[in-house]
């Protein structure tokens, strides 16, 4: 309950809040006020141990014994938490090359992930090695652009998914990297790789207009951003529409809050990473009400971000 | 009069069926710095165990030492130059007129590895792909492109070549202390990532590449164990193989 505290205490319509909280038809799908949490991964690659004690920066830190600790507390004190990765779940440690992604993939579904984007590492067991550790994955693999047509991931990943938690609808949908010069053509095979700019704008739109989502969220696999004109999280917040978060990765980018891009409707789109190994656990708490004047609740966001713990 | 309310909503899902729409009004975020506070929660420790007592009879032996910090960098670095070097002696081995070596800083997957024991997992870490050792033979104006190609980068592990990085290219290239004769082939051994394109390297593609059956995991493995054999320590230093032009 820390963070809900320090949550009501920092902003100054804390009191409202309280009020709304107490409001007798919360738990109704009328009610006015509904929350979420949204826990996230990027770029772990296959830190299933802490990092060793060897005196370095990252001694003793990750792991997913301690991930999952933290994430059955938040889950405690949280009703709806969704939790999301990036992609590059796998290569790094010895585990990948001796069971070549397996317990990953496992203990990623024992923390309940509720989908997760793939990065080009991901490929490293060849795209038939990962479509076979699909069998242990208790969640989706999510990317719209990449084109898996005659390849062993036919039919076994999903442009997008809706999940509905909290009486909330929540658009998930995924992009890959460029695979060319960074992947071995006999690892991707016949993937096709389509621009994911066009593909971003189509499918968020659909989620927000079509499906009529309450919130979308891009889970992507192409980096922060770029000195060069390459394709990055930036570029697809600035084009795009209607996403609302940015799950990002490649990069290995640790941002202290997520940074905020001015999107191609004048809204706000979030993005954020949290470097790489499993160090770090990002969270996103976002409150919504029902309400004719969206804008009007856009215009004020809380940021009681930087405290770090766990 | 809240009876009246909650009828209302319920005659009005079942006359719409469809979703209410709700608009974010606020967002926070924070992070967790993971294994921070020690608690763990041991299903999972129970749950890697049979992987991890396999893994480690195997990742926990102690194949030699380092008497330096070796450390991840750029434009040059002592981690860098070890995989370089490691890299030169085995091709060398192989083929006594290889001129140098160049491997993609990327390649590198650890940031640092401390003086002291090193273990087989340490250089897994470091060099987890099966990527193997190749022999591609450069003619010397397609060597200065790459030089150009790893100035752009920001510098990548050399061994046997050095040059200045001046406004994103290479200057003063010289290969085994000689400038570059572009008409000449040399013998370049890299990793068969590079060699096929990898990491933008495309122009390496047509040119005449002899793979040698070696992981460069397992060349970096026995350079340690080589050098333990005779008592010594790792012990790369940095010595202006690339450098910042003044």
């Amino acid at each position: 309950m820390l963070n809900r505290r320090s949550f009501l205490k920092k902003t100054s319509i804390g009191a409202g809040l309280l009020a709304a909280g107490s409001f007798p038809l919360e738990s109704f799908a009328g009610s006015r006020e509904k929350k979420i949490t949204i826990l996230h991964t990027n770029d772990v690659h296959s830190r299933l141990d802490p990092f060793p004690n060897d005196g370095g920066k990252l001694a003793g830190m990750g792991g997913v014994a301690a991930r999952a600790e933290l994430i059955s507390q938040i889950r405690g004190e949280c009703d709806n938490v969704l939790l999301l990765d990036a992609g590059d779940m796998l290569q790094g440690t010895p585990y990948f090359n001796m069971y070549k992604g397996e317990p990953e993939i496992k203990a990623m579904t024992m923390m309940g992930y509720d989908a997760c984007t793939m990065g080009n590492h991901d490929f490293d067991a060849g795209i038939d090695g990962f479509a076979r550790l699909l069998s242990f994955a208790g969640f989706p693999v999510l990317v719209a652009n990449y084109d898996f047509t005659n390849t062993p991931l036919e039919h076994k990943t999903a442009p997008y998914t809706i999940i509905k938690k909290g009486g909330l609808k929540i658009g998930i949908f995924g992009l890959g990297i460029e695979l060319e010069g960074l992947v071995s053509g006999a690892a991707f095979g016949n993937t096709k790789y389509n621009n994911p700019i066009p593909v971003a704008k189509a499918v968020s739109e659909k989620l927000k207009r079509d499906e009529k989502c309450d919130m979308v969220i891009c889970l992507s696999h192409l980096g922060y951003e770029y000195e060069t004109n390459k394709i990055s999280d930036k570029t697809i917040a600035k084009e795009t529409e209607y996403i609302d978060l940015i799950i990002g990765g490649h990069t290995h980018t640790f941002l202290d809050s997520p940074a905020t891009e001015r999107n191609a409707g004048g809204g706000e789109t979030l993005i954020n990473q949290v470097g790489w190994g499993g160090v770090r656990l990002g969270r996103l708490d976002y409150v919504f009400h029902s309400g004719k004047n969206p804008e009007l609740y856009k215009s004020h966001s809380v940021n009681i971000n930087k405290e770090t713990s766990g | 009069m809240r009876l009246r309310l909650l009828y209302t909503s319920i005659l009005l899902l079942a006359v719409t069926g469809c979703h209410k729409p709700y608009y974010i009004s606020q967002h926070s975020n924070r992070h967790y710095a993971v294994g921070k506070d020690g608690k763990t929660d041991s299903s999972y420790t129970r749950f890697l165990a049979p992987y991890k007592l396999r893994m480690d009879s195997t990742m926990q032996v102690v194949i030699g030492r380092t008497d330096t910090n070796l450390t991840k960098a750029q434009p040059e670095c002592t981690l860098g130059n070890f995989v370089a070097d490691a890299m030169l002696q085995a091709a060398k081995q192989r083929n006594s007129n290889v001129d140098a070596a160049v491997c993609n800083y990327g390649g590198m997957r650890i940031p640092y590895i401390n003086a002291g024991n090193i273990t087989v997992g340490r250089m897994y870490e470091l060099m987890p792909f099966d990527n193997a050792l190749t022999i591609v033979e450069v003619p010397g104006k397609i060597l200065i492109q790459w030089c150009n190609h790893m100035a752009a980068m920001k510098g990548w592990p050399v061994s046997g070549i050095s040059y200045l990085l001046q406004d994103g290219a290479a200057e003063y290239i010289r290969i085994n202390q000689q400038p570059i004769d572009e008409n000449k082939i040399y013998l370049i051994a890299t990793n068969d990532y590079l060699a096929t394109g990898g990491d933008k390297c495309s122009f390496l593609t047509p040119l005449k590449a002899t793979p040698v059956n070696l992981f460069i995991r397992d060349i970096l493995i026995d350079y340690v164990k080589a050098l333990h054999k005779d008592n010594k320590p790792l012990h790369p230093y940095i010595e202006k193989r690339v450098r910042y032009a003044e």
